[in-house]
């Protein structure tokens, strides 16, 4: 009986943890944040979606688009591939596979972790990146669809 | 002193590794294979074999130029170590202004979907091979010459390309003769994962020229017309192309040929697809330059994507030539990233 209890509270408290996990994946809100020269502080999601597949080559004043994302098996980076690119994060790292070996892109910088990611934007003119929240005053947030958050 | 020149050369080694390492970070360089291994059953046996190795690198030089090659080692059985290298493309990109570039070098022609997206890499092949119109030396694959190219211009996602080459015949570091080979291609992507295209391709292929291991022994005026449908949603595939192609000589006058191809897929669950393939080639009676072979192929298959990178096929595959009769292939094929 006792042990009995015990697989019950272990069968639900696993199950607790998934669905939290599966949740979180989902449910995070995301930031879109660049680098203060050349990144438009506003953009509608149509345009933010064309930007992040690669897209558009320069920003307005002629400075190189680089793209930058948390790898696809992180929560935040499997959330940008639901959210942003409508695409799993397998269907995500072949798309952009695929158009570099085609020659029509260049390859996004994947990241293991946000700081990584804060600072290359931060340090690269024309890097726009996605990420949880940002606190860095180095980095512009920008607005998409008007909201700070997506 | 043999301690000390032991020391210096570690030394030396290891700045030398530093710098090497720096350099390659600081341009950003990337090298990516893919390879493939077929197991396939033909006249009553089963066989296995190697596919090609593909060795892809890509450079970012600084903000406007970039640097892309792919080069192939595959099976050869007249090279004596019974492999070949060779050098599929070399090209140096210039974008020169927003979604604008120029492109130099070795390249595949954009002459279709299949020949400009999918290059050598079998993982992203809908099928285990190519299209029987490829094999049948229909379309330039190669062009090596200087080309336009714009991308994603528009609310349609207008996309060109207009190249001049050196054309069927040439060698890899010359022309062999005064024509230019001319293919001016256009898409437009009016939805996401759908893309429709067409294309032009216009060349003079001199008398003596050597093209697909054929001596050509008249001066041949060639013109390929080829239109493309793609759409590459998240359960239904879609690809078909048709090239319409003119060859004319003094002494044949004007032939055509038609040849074409589609593929058609349905995603059942998230790595599982099966698809077919309709291959048709239909030449005219007087046809001189290509070698005369109507082909009726008919190709049922399943994909299962194990990951993006890893990728194995099945497929069952009757062809029907006019010339050498029927003949039906069961093949399989596991192609990978790497």
């Amino acid at each position: 009986m006792k042990y009995m209890k015990l697989m019950i509270y272990n069968f639900v408290f696993g199950l607790s943890l998934l669905v939290s996990g599966a949740l979180s994946a989902q449910d995070l809100e995301l930031t879109v944040i660049g680098n203060p020269q050349s990144v438009p502080s506003e953009m509608n999601m149509n345009q933010l979606q064309s930007v992040l597949k690669g897209e558009k080559f320069r920003w307005d004043d002629g400075s190189p688009v680089r793209i930058a994302l948390m790898k696809t098996n992180t929560p935040i980076g499997t959330t940008t591939c639901n959210k942003i690119y409508n695409m799993t994060g397998n269907e995500l790292n072949k798309y952009f596979l695929a158009l570099v070996f085609q020659g029509k892109v260049k390859a996004p910088t994947f990241f293991n972790s946000v700081s990584e990611l804060e600072s290359y934007v931060a340090q690269t003119p024309g890097a726009i990146g996605v990420l949880q929240n940002s606190t860095d005053d180095q980095i512009k947030i920008i607005l998409v669809d008007g909201k700070k958050q997506i | 002193m043999d301690k000390i020149k032991k020391r210096l050369i570690f030394l030396i080694s290891f700045l030398v590794w530093l710098n090497f390492n720096n350099y390659v970070i600081a341009q950003k360089t990337q090298i990516k294979g893919f390879a493939n291994v077929n197991a396939f059953v033909q006249d009553g046996k089963l066989n296995f074999g190697i596919g090609e190795q593909d060795l892809f690198i890509t450079s970012e030089l600084n903000d406007d130029f970039s640097f892309l090659g792919e080069t192939v080692f595959k099976y050869s059985p007249n090279s004596p170590t019974h492999f070949n290298v060779s050098i599929e493309r070399i090209i140096i990109n210039y974008n020169f202004k927003g979604n604008h570039s120029l492109l130099i070098g070795k390249h595949h022609t954009p002459i279709n979907y299949w020949n400009d997206t999918y290059h050598h890499g079998r993982v992203f092949f809908p099928t285990i091979d190519r299209p029987l119109l490829f094999a049948a030396g229909a379309i330039p694959i190669h062009t090596t010459g200087i080309a336009v190219q714009g991308l994603n211009l528009g609310k349609l996602k207008f996309g060109y390309n207009v190249m001049i080459g050196n054309g069927l015949g040439s060698y890899e570091v010359m022309d062999n003769d005064k024509y230019k080979s001319v293919t001016a291609a256009v898409h437009i992507k009016p939805h996401d994962r759908f893309q429709i295209g067409a294309s032009f391709y216009n060349d003079i292929i001199s008398e003596g020229a050597e093209v697909n291991g054929r001596v050509i022994d008249e001066k041949v005026n060639q013109q390929l017309y080829t239109a493309t449908i793609a759409h590459f949603g998240k359960k239904f595939e879609l690809l078909t192309e048709g090239t319409f192609a003119s060859n004319r000589a003094n002494s044949t006058g004007m032939v055509h040929s038609f040849l074409s191809y589609l593929y058609a897929g349905y995603r059942l669950k998230e790595k599982w697809v099966p698809y077919i393939r309709m291959d048709y080639l239909k030449y005219q009676e007087e046809e001189f330059y290509y070698e005369k072979d109507d082909t009726t192929s008919f190709l049922a298959g399943l994909r299962y994507e194990i990951s993006y990178l890893i990728v194995v096929k099945m497929e069952y595959q009757y062809i029907d030539r006019e010339e050498s009769g029927q003949t039906s292939l069961f093949n399989t094929q596991i192609a990978i990233g790497f």
